[in-house]
């Protein structure tokens, strides 16, 4: 995560937000109400061009032309997101997204996606059956969330309403470093989703993963371990206050490689933590947190 | 052969129910009209082998059963492979039976008792059914059905034997039923009757021996006869302990019936039915070695039942427990959840005994263990050894079970209120040494509840209110048979509330230490009338005739006036959907005062709470909601926004004692509730109340741990634990090396240490 921590400045540069057809007044309203919302918080980062379909405007031909206009505009160090809110279905054979018209399936989706020069891309499906797209939308530096684990999670899942709430919680960007990851945005979309199931005595009808090693399953729990999660780590999803004011201050770079250098000190110590004693961890660990906040203060003067 | 009961959720514990709580129904297939057909009732081939395997001959019933399987007969190789324990053969063998003998009905009845004995009861019901469809006459099916009803304490099981009675008021074995159903309702008078009847039509009458060696026991007289009487006529028949053993079992005398088991199996060692009795009872008493011993030997032996596969599966997954002891209490708690919830029942635990010793006259003898299971199922297996147990609280003496406050969806379950009812069970089984009627330590826990918080404890309910205006309430001294063998389904609710405000009027009218002589009169196994005249100096007839007028009038307005109200709130509800503001403003406040306690679903509290905000009266809503919270609403939504509104409102100390409450209510999977009432704890400077609720926000594995360490770090500091806050900084930092407030602490704190 920490050898590409400098990467982390850069903005999310274009998003597509797709809120597809409801079907009923409740589904339009909060699907729509969910892209919205979206919208309003990435817009807060002046470098982020969004394109948010919902209602009438969802149609397929509307979902084509946006990614195809990303895929004009971006380049290659761009950060990219599209983000499905909807419902999903899976036939055994095709995942749709349900559209007002016709409807597009993954299968249409990947080519599109697959233009987009975008080194660093985040594909977001909130829909029931969504499990079902993971493995056709899959491909090297890209992380693919879905909010089921395969396309016979059929009911309308909640996972949506919580990766919404994650992207605008302080208490989702767990490492405190002003900005909100692809992975930080999921686990916490994932644990409110696991304790919204387990406090309305309800069995769970969704189960999120992540994919973003280009290949295999996804991961219920991203971790070193399992291979998930390293990408997502380096995806920004949203910049909180401080960060934006850093990485708009180029007096304080200096300041900024000593508190990356010490940032990187950090985690290596927290990787060998388990191969050495305990009060030498600790030892250590307390030294580099009070220089790093040392440094902090003298960048934050 | 006396089989295993299977479902015994009433009797085996005292329990705190909800609503059909305690009370299970097996749907017992119902005689349709008689077809004209010539039915036929044949001999049972295997009568002969039965009488060997009965009095104890073993190798000769072998021999007997060994030679019968041979038979060209599918009756006869049914009860042979039956006799020689290979079930479900016999099951094959007798359906071939059915089927060869479509008219006789006595395959059917043997193939019920079967199932009967080898705990599928909704099977039994099934076949027995078809055979009273044949013959509704049929004394030996209505007496098969009478048990399967009877081992689900079903009313019907009584009229089923009376039944059996005025077809052949001779029989021996109905009297021998109906002896055992009165015992297990603590009618000894009847139950004696019976059981001599029984033995003057048939000397021979072990079972009526069982019962009456039983309530020997029961009503103190440890010098009786009847269980040598019956082992004289049958040495082999260990199964009049085991009768008798379960009739204490279920008047909760678990140290006597667990003697009887332990006789039983002496007496035959095959019986396992009488081992998985005695396993599940001492795992009740927390003997839990020699009940996994016990369980696991019968286990081995092919014995099978549903509790007892059910027990050993819990009882392997105890090592998810984890277990908190001090001097007086041990606490049970799964490990999920056991950093969150332990420091509230151990802390309630202190407040309970000390309330109780004071009350009741000084401290139980033996440590009190309580078992909190987050998976009511577990619960109701440890209670019952079966799922599908209605009730939220068990005690067996200084043995507590009850569901965690996370296994119930928030807002349905006061554990707090539980905890206090079952401990107050402890106390009085303790001082009575388990001799309290179940219908007076039902209502003494109950009226605990309240006595604890007007606010806790259960509301009146709609079956109640129905009972109240139907008369259907029972004179005191027949109350235990409410919670026993109800004879409609709510009878187990309207009971407790019952004798609750039973509780409630003699504390009123006589002081509450009255209470406890009445317990202490218990304790010498005197009986409710003979109490009643000693210590409040009037009759049981008396009392009910002038406590029934008292609650009515106490709840006059909605007992009279119920149909009104729920047609009215049928249209409240209507507008309230429809927001149509005007109509719930006029109608829901009078609906709410006629029935206050009603606090449920579709409430009027919260259509007004909305309607106010609807018509932006910010004060208005917060009103509503605290007079919600005042009459027990426990919705946590409404109960978090009540606190929102109080704190914005400038009063934090209200918004800190609202969400206190909550903490008796769905303290689990809520680090927000902990994060708040933290933060209040703080501004209002109660540091260590703040230290407990940012531990346990840590303790709930937040998304952002981060600052919920931090949090708990600036607890520690306000309380002067500087070494504690360090700690909860240096994890707080550890998770998010820049978080700046938890660096500036850390300059803080690194700067003070220098000075």
């Amino acid at each position: 995560m920490t050898a590409l921590l400098a990467s982390l400045s850069l903005a999310v540069s274009h998003v597509v937000t797709v809120a597809g057809l409801g079907g009923e007044p409740d589904y339009e309203q909060r699907f729509a109400a969910h892209a919205a919302e979206i919208e309003k918080l990435l817009k807060a980062d002046s470098g982020t061009k969004v394109i948010t379909l919902s209602g009438a405007g969802a149609s397929r031909n509307a979902v084509i032309n946006a990614l195809q206009q990303v895929a004009r505009e971006s380049k290659a160090d761009d950060a990219f997101a599209l983000i499905l809110i909807g419902h999903g279905t899976f036939d055994n054979t095709d995942y749709k997204l349900n559209l007002p018209g016709p409807d597009i399936t993954a299968a249409e989706l990947a080519p599109l996606l697959d233009r987009i020069a975008a080194g660093k891309q985040l594909i977001v499906n909130t829909t029931s059956a969504s499990g079902a797209s993971l493995m056709l939308l899959q491909r090297p530096n890209r992380t693919v969330i879905t909010a089921t684990k395969s396309g016979m999670e059929k009911n309308a899942p909640v996972f949506a309403r919580y990766w919404v709430e994650a992207m605008r919680d302080p208490g989702a960007d767990s490492d405190k470093n002003d900005t909100v990851t692809a992975l930080e945005a999921y686990r916490y979309a994932d644990q409110k989703t696991v304790a919204y199931y387990e406090t309305q005595k309800r069995l769970a009808t969704e189960h999120a993963l992540l994919e973003d090693a280009g290949s295999g399953d996804g991961a219920r729990a991203p971790s070193p371990e399992n291979g998930k999660g390293q990408l997502a780590a380096r995806f920004p999803l949203v910049r909180l206050g401080a960060a934006q004011k850093a990485s708009l201050s180029p007096e304080k770079q200096l300041l900024l490689k000593k508190k990356e250098e010490l940032e990187i000190s950090i985690d290596k110590l927290k990787y060998q933590k388990a191969a050495m004693p305990a009060e030498e961890y600790r030892r250590t660990m307390q030294a580099l947190l009070l220089e790093l906040a040392r440094v902090q203060g003298a960048i934050d003067k | 052969m006396a089989p295993l009961r299977q479902l015994r959720p009433v009797l085996v514990g005292l329990c705190l129910a909800t609503q059909w709580a305690c009370a299970q129904t097996v749907e017992l297939s119902k005689p349709k009209p008689k077809e004209k057909v010539a039915v036929t009732v044949s001999a049972n081939p295997a009568a002969a082998c039965w009488q060997h395997k009965l009095y104890g001959r073993t190798a000769e019933a072998v021999t007997c059963f060994t030679k019968l399987q041979e038979s060209a007969d599918p009756m006869a190789r049914a009860e042979a492979l039956w006799g020689l324990e290979r079930y479900q053969d016999a099951v094959y063998q007798f359906q071939a039976a059915v089927k060869a003998r479509p008219t006789d009905i006595t395959p059917r009845i043997r193939l019920g008792t079967l199932f009967r004995q080898r705990y599928q009861p909704k099977d039994a019901g099934e076949l027995l059914g078809e055979a009273l469809e044949l013959d509704e006459k049929n004394t030996d099916a209505l007496l098969e059905m009478a048990r399967v009803a009877g081992e689900n304490y079903d009313r019907k099981a009584v009229e089923m034997v009376k039944q059996a009675l005025e077809i052949n008021p001779q029989l021996a074995t109905a009297h021998e039923l109906l002896a055992r159903l009165s015992a297990e309702e603590s009618n000894f008078k009847l139950a004696t009757e019976h059981a001599e009847k029984a033995l003057a039509i048939s000397p021979q009458s072990v079972d009526a021996m069982a019962v009456l060696g039983a309530i020997d026991l029961l009503q103190e007289k440890p010098n009786t006869t009847w269980f040598e009487r019956a082992l004289k006529i049958n040495p082999a028949y260990g199964e009049a302990y085991n009768i008798g053993g379960e009739l204490l079992i279920l008047n909760r005398r678990y140290n006597e019936g667990i003697e009887l088991f332990r006789k039983a199996i002496a007496t035959r060692p095959g019986l396992w039915e009488a081992r998985a009795r005695l396993g599940i009872n001492l795992m009740r008493l927390g003997k839990e070695e020699e009940a996994y011993k016990e369980l696991s030997a019968t286990y081995e032996a092919g014995y099978k039942s549903f509790p007892v596969v059910n027990t050993l599966r819990l009882m392997d997954s105890y090592k998810n427990f984890q277990t908190f002891r001090n001097s007086r209490a041990i606490v049970r708690l799964h490990k999920k959840e056991a950093s969150v919830l332990e420091p509230y029942f151990s802390s309630e635990m202190e407040r309970i005994m000390a309330a109780y010793d004071r009350k009741y006259g000084g401290p139980v003898g033996v440590p009190v263990q309580v078992e909190v299971y987050p998976d009511h199922e577990d619960f109701a297996v440890r209670t019952m050894g079966m799922p599908g147990l209605g009730a939220l609280g068990v005690s067996f003496g200084p043995i507590v079970a009850m569901d965690s406050p996370s296994g119930r969806k928030p807002g349905s379950f006061h554990w707090a209120s539980t905890l206090w009812h079952e401990m107050s069970h402890v106390y009085a089984l303790s001082i009575t040494n388990y001799r309290v009627p179940r219908w007076f330590t039902e209502g003494l826990a109950v009226y605990e509840e309240t006595a604890a918080s007007p606010d806790w404890g259960d509301r009146l309910d709609p079956p109640t209110i129905i009972a109240i205006r139907d008369k259907k309430l029972l004179p005191v001294a027949e109350l235990d048979r409410g919670f026993i063998r109800p004879s409609y389904p709510a009878q187990v609710t309207v009971s407790y509330f019952q004798a609750g405000r039973i509780c409630q009027y003699i504390a009123q009218n006589w002081g509450y230490p009255k209470l406890i002589e009445i317990l202490r009169d218990y304790g010498q196994s005197k009986k409710t009338p003979e109490v009643f005249q000693a210590r409040l100096g009037i009759s049981t007839e008396e009392f009910d005739k002038r406590f029934l007028p008292w609650l009515e009038q106490q709840n006059s307005k909605i007992v009279t006036g119920f149909k009104d109200w729920q047609e009215r709130l049928k249209t409240v509800v209507t507008a309230y959907r429809a927001k149509n503001w005007d109509i719930v403003q006029a109608e829901a406040p009078a609906l709410r005062d006629i029935y206050p306690e009603y606090v449920e679903a579709a409430n009027p509290y919260e259509m007004l709470y909305e309607m106010h905000l609807a018509k932006k009266d910010q004060a208005a809503a917060m009103a509503e909601l605290k007079r919600y919270s005042k009459a027990a609403g426990r919705d946590p939504k409404l109960l978090k926004e009540l606190a929102r509104m109080e704190e914005e409102s400038g009063d934090k100390r209200a918004a800190a004692a609202t969400l206190k409450r909550l903490l008796y209510i769905a303290p689990a999977q809520d680090e927000e509730l902990h994060r708040r009432l933290g933060n209040l704890l703080l501004d209002e400077q109660d540091n260590l109340g703040a230290v407990r609720e940012f531990r346990a926000a840590v303790a709930s594995k937040p998304v952002d741990l981060a600052s919920a360490q931090f949090a708990l770090a600036r607890a520690y500091r306000a309380a002067h634990q500087i070494d504690n806050a360090k700690d909860a900084l240096f994890a707080a930092l550890e998770a998010a090396p820049g978080y700046r407030p938890a660096q500036k602490m850390l300059l803080e704190l690194t700067s003070s240490e220098k000075e």
